[in-house]
């Protein structure tokens, strides 16, 4: 998409660059305006639009029986239950999932509206007071990736970071057992 | 129907300077500081709207390089977060409330009259008025600033975190109430704009040979009309909530913080295309006067301004595609967002071709438009990637979209306006420019402003969010915060250079001959600079370009000089240009003055909490809103005009279709639209919201029959309304008026009943909108009323007649606009009641 | 002024038709109308697309039976006018027939 815009700056400047260089030439008014201003943009963002609705129809979040992990944002914290072998299990500042498999994230805030974003994992969902917010997110490989705020919140808002701890489902951290995966 | 069929016949030529002196003497200015109070004038409201915004826009050029000082290294201490957030909020709101938006006003007030062919706007003290409203509102939001309580919830100002309880001191209001107060100026204006453009126009000069900077403001005027309602609606809510504990935007009791999300952006994303149209105005009249070609695809740009106007509106939720609305939803204005790329890219596929056409000249003005297609076509398609719902679910919120809309706005605005401020300054100052400085401010600012943002979109992707002011944990930011940060202090030399450039130009510029650009629209058919009435007789069929300029000024045209000592304009036919009648304008006056200031008492008492004083103000605003009527109406029938030879018309007084009715029908479409989103909002809530359904109301067969009584009179008093008008060249009109003024305030009075039996608002969210729609019906009971008695005075005080109405027309439709709006919100209320 | 009248008739009815559609959505959604059914299918995808279709219908008739006389220009922004309509009500409310309705 970045390649494709570039592109079609690149020309329409040249396209202007070109029309201020040299002229006067016979200029047609259907070749631009029918042409160029209607046929090439629409089947440009025909295409794209094609594609996105592609995109995101599969990034929906379904009830499919995907683990499901809550985020409940306040002021400026964020507070994590996972499940656990005998239970939920409630952590402050770090979520726990395992890799390869989807997870849906259940947004919920205390007070303001917060946004929950790992820009490693893509896609980012507001956390809004009075709703539930689901949100469908995959991290491949294990690893550790930093999460933060995305709508402002206030005083602390740069600081309302957060961590995603992504971990091998063969090997669970010690409070979650193989069988509580779905 | 060929142009000839309507020709009209030259008045014989006079001396020019004998009509020159006789016009000064009636339009020009008082002299002194009476003249900076009382002026009416559309040149020097216009003048002073710009070069106020240009102030405006200095302010907020100084906040952003705060803002770059901050974030260019990532643990800035700088300024604190407090004052950070203020900083970043007020750079927002300043940018586009008390910028772009004033600019735009200014550059049409300034232009319209003169590109059309008309002496002054439609309505000279509303844009008064809208300049101290607005220039009063500026200095409000502006001295919260100097004291420390600047709003500081984000341009957007998102509910909760604005209300009360997260918020509790006055920066919000501040916001609020400051900004509510900017939007009356906006509303005028677009009002002035509207039946300027379809009254005003030259004779003869039907809308499709009008100039297309006449279609763009046209289209402007009608989306500021419409969208802005959105946003005054929710920021009257807001403040209701904030001042009375009313709940629109509590879950708690009913209310949603969505609501305020979609009537904001409602507002929000139509005012980018607000900006961005009278921007393409100006490309589109200079571009081809530089390529010395007329322009290409007249009717394709006019089919292409038709649906930005319309597919605006089509787009808002894209600014909300994380808060978790349905992928459907998503996609409808997804597909919209991607679609309103189509239009755009037909305007510019068009400019290209007239470019091509021609032999371009790259002047100064050609300059900035080529800054224009550099930056505003990259700002499209990033524009086009955010519509993508997936895409925008990773870049929302981050440093791309801060990026992304810099390069629609510089690029889609400033550039344009820089354009057109160089284009038409000789006929501002009447002066050539001091050679060099322009190109230099230029080439500073185009190369400043692409240093600062293009890099920008990296750092976004890289994942820096919006509204951060350190990032000590992240230092593969640093350096391209440090590149942006030096760009925007290059760019602001730039315009600092900009602004040295026109003062040079205004001081010790050559005198400029006429039309130095050969451009060939009406706007050049003067001499330099531009005297205060324009034309010294009105253009007409054949004689309707820059070169009618010699019998213009002669007085071959129509209406020649101020054989009156009046303001006279002509006044045509909305489609056509057919000449209807002539206009007596009002001259100079400090009623507009006098009038922000009591608006403007009000919302300080407002902003103070000073509410048990606050009935003190709303008097006062009553009080000034009478006098604007005491200028209108005519004891006698006056003989008709000769504006031409075999071309006779009347005055004003004698007909119904006068500009005071159209602006009134103008108005009353702004006032439908904010009504309709009060709807939306008690439609959106109940569907909503959760926390519903509200508790058992206590609204009973009492409140049922006082609601009955209300309409019923209310119907009576549009029936007098009707009669007093039918039969006021009869004694029995008085009566009528009379009657139909009684009956308004008898409505009055039973609303101030059904008022005491309300629910207490502050209980639910269903009851703070019920609330809300019986304050609109007050509200426009009182213009009603007022309405009322300004046409008893003139059936009392013999100021109608058999050709004569006085104020009953207008009377009327408010009449009509109060009883239908009375009728829907007991509709609304009764179907709550049932359901 | 009757031709402005014509011009606006496509859009007007596009602009109608998006809020139609997009009210319809946000009611089904509230009032969990993907799960009832009609003999046509669920209600809730159903009845937008039948309103839709309604919709693109009347803009058919426009487009072939608004027609302006008068000058040039003002014939094209007409006829420009019902194709505006037309064509956003075709694309922007595309997504009733390809994407899940209330997911």
């Amino acid at each position: 998409m970045l390649i494709g815009s570039g592109l079609i700056t690149v020309l329409v400047l040249a396209l202007a660059g070109l029309a201020v260089w040299r002229g006067p030439r016979p200029s047609d008014e259907r070749r631009w305006t029918i042409w160029w201003g209607l046929g090439f943009s629409m089947s440009v963002l025909a295409v794209l639009l094609a594609f996105a609705l592609w995109a995101g129809e599969r990034m929906i979040a379904r009830d499919d029986g995907a683990l499901q992990v809550q985020a409940e944002a306040q002021q400026w914290g964020w507070r994590f239950v996972q499940p656990g072998p005998s239970g939920p299990v409630e952590t402050e500042g770090v979520l726990y999932v395992p890799a390869g498999q989807p997870f849906d994230i259940v947004l919920t805030s205390r007070d303001v509206i917060h946004s929950f974003w790992v820009p490693q994992l893509g896609g980012k969902m507001d956390a809004i007071p009075g709703h539930r917010n689901v949100h469908r997110l995959m991290a491949d490989a294990p690893g550790t990736h930093e999460g933060l705020c995305a709508e402002f919140c206030g005083i602390g808002h740069a600081a309302m970071r957060f961590e995603v701890v992504v971990y091998d489902p063969a090997a669970p951290p010690p409070f979650v057992s193989a069988e509580s995966l779905p | 129907m060929t142009e000839d069929q309507h020709a009209i016949a030259p008045n014989p030529p006079r001396k020019a300077l004998l009509l020159h002196r006789q016009l000064d003497r009636v339009w020009s200015d008082l002299p002194g500081w009476r003249g900076t109070v009382c002026s009416v004038n559309h040149g020097t409201i216009g003048l002073r709207f710009m070069a106020t915004s240009f102030a405006f826009f200095a302010i907020g050029g100084v906040l952003a390089m705060l803002i770059r000082a901050q974030l260019a290294t990532r643990d800035g201490a700088f300024l604190d977060t407090q004052l950070y957030n203020q900083i970043f909020t007020m750079h927002g709101s300043i940018m586009m409330f008390l910028f772009a938006i004033p600019m735009l006003e200014g550059l049409s007030m300034w232009l319209l009259p003169k590109i059309l062919g008309a002496r002054d706007m439609a309505f000279p003290r509303l844009g008064a008025l809208g300049y101290w409203c607005y220039l009063f509102g500026g200095i409000i939001i502006l001295s919260s600033l100097l004291f420390g309580v600047a709003p500081d919830g984000g341009w957007f100002m998102y509910v909760p975190l604005s209300g009360k309880t997260y918020s509790p001191g006055i920066n919000a209001d501040v916001w609020l109430l400051g900004v509510t107060f900017v939007e009356i100026s906006a509303v005028a204006a677009a009002v002035e704009i509207i039946v300027t453009i379809l009254r005003l126009r030259a004779a003869g000069m039907a809308l499709t040979r009008m100039p297309l900077m006449g279609w763009y403001m046209l289209g402007t005027a009608a989306m500021m009309l419409v969208g802005f309602p959105p946003l005054i609606l929710g920021s009257i809510l807001l403040e209701l909530e904030r001042a009375f504990d009313w709940p629109f935007f509590e879950v708690m009791r009913g209310g949603s913080p969505m609501l305020w999300q979609h009537l904001f952006w409602l507002f929000g994303h139509p005012e980018v295309y607000i900006i961005f149209l009278p921007a393409a105005g100006v490309l589109s009249t200079i571009i081809p006067v530089f390529a010395r070609v007329p322009i290409l695809g007249y009717g394709a740009i006019v089919a292409a301004i038709l649906g930005l106007v319309f597919l605006s509106f089509g787009l808002w939720v894209h600014h909300m595609f994380t808060v978790g609305i349905p992928h459907m939803a998503l996609a409808f204005f997804s597909a919209a967002s991607a679609l309103v790329a189509v239009p755009t890219s037909v305007q510019i596929f068009a400019w290209i071709g007239t470019m091509w056409a021609g032999r371009v000249e790259l002047r100064l003005p050609m300059l900035h438009v080529a800054g224009f297609f550099l930056t505003f076509v990259m700002g499209g398609l990033t524009g086009v990637m955010l519509a993508m719902v997936p895409f925008n679910w990773q870049a929302h919120d981050t440093h791309f979209v801060v990026a992304h809309l810099h390069y629609v706005l510089v690029g889609g605005f400033v550039f344009p306006i820089l354009a057109g401020i160089t284009y038409w300054m000789p006929m501002i100052s009447g002066r050539f420019r001091v050679r060099a400085l322009g190109e230099t401010a230029f080439w500073l600012i185009l190369v400043g402003f692409h240093g600062t943002f293009f890099l920008m979109h990296l750092t976004g992707l890289l994942g820096m969010p919006r509204r951060i002011d350190r990032y000590p944990d992240n230092p593969e930011w640093e350096w391209l915060n440090l590149i942006s940060s030096i760009g925007g202090m290059v760019m602001a030399m730039g315009f600092a250079l900009f602004v040295l450039d026109i003062a040079m130009q205004w001081l010790f510029g050559r005198r400029s001959h006429r039309n130095p650009w050969r451009a060939p629209t009406l706007d050049w058919a003067m001499a330099l600079p531009a005297p205060s009435y324009n034309f010294a007789s009105l253009p007409g069929p054949g004689r309707d370009d820059a070169g009618a300029i010699l019998p213009l000024a002669r007085g071959e045209g129509l209406l020649p000089g101020a054989p009156r000592n009046r303001r006279e304009v002509l006044v045509t036919d909305a489609g056509t240009g057919r000449p209807s009648h002539v206009a007596v304008m009002p001259g100079n006056t400090a009623l507009p003055i006098w009038t922000a200031m009591v608006l403007g008492s009000f919302f300080l008492l407002m902003l103070a909490g000073l509410y048990v004083v606050t009935p003190l103000a709303i008097a006062a605003i009553l009080w000034a809103g009478w006098q604007w009527g005491g200028f209108m109406g005519s004891r006698a029938d006056a003989p008709a005009i000769q504006a031409a030879p075999g071309l006779s018309l009347p005055e004003h007084w004698q007909v119904r279709q006068t500009l005071a009715y159209s602006g009134t029908v103008t108005l009353l479409v702004a006032d439908g639209t904010l009504y309709a989103s009060l709807l939306f909002g008690v439609g959106f809530l109940t569907v909503i919201a959760p926390n519903w359904p509200a508790p058992v109301s206590g609204l009973g067969l009492g409140a049922l029959l006082t609601a009955g009584a209300a309409l019923s009179v209310m119907t009576v008093a549009t029936l007098a309304a009707r009669l007093a008008e039918t039969r006021r060249a009869t004694p029995s009109g008085a009566g009528f008026a009379l009657a139909g003024v009684l009956a308004a305030g008898l409505a009055l009075v039973l609303l101030g009943g059904l008022a005491m039996l309300l629910d207490d608002p502050r209980r639910h969210a269903r009851d703070a909108l019920r609330a809300v729609l019986l304050g609109y019906s007050v509200f426009h009971g009182v213009v009603a009323l007022m309405l009322g008695l300004r046409s008893l005075c003139d059936a009392r005080q013999g100021r109608t007649g058999s050709q004569r109405r006085g104020a009953a027309p207008v009377w009327q439709l408010f009449q009509t606009f109060w009883l239908t709006t009375s009728v829907l919100s007991l509709g609304v209320i009764a179907v709550q009641e049932i359901g | 002024m009757i031709w402005v009248a014509q011009m606006l008739a496509g859009p007007m009815l596009w602009g109608g038709l998006f809020s139609a559609v997009y009210g319809l959505h946000g009611l089904g959604c509230a009032l969990d109308w993907p799960d009832r059914a009609t003999p046509l299918g669920p209600l809730h995808p159903g009845g937008m697309i039948l309103l839709w279709l309604v919709g693109l219908g009347l803009h058919g008739l426009l487009v072939a039976l608004n027609r302006a006389g008068g000058s040039e220009t003002q014939r094209l922004l007409v006829r420009s006018g019902n194709w505006v309509g037309a064509v956003a009500s075709a694309v922007t409310l595309l997504p009733v027939i390809v994407t899940s309705s209330c997911g």
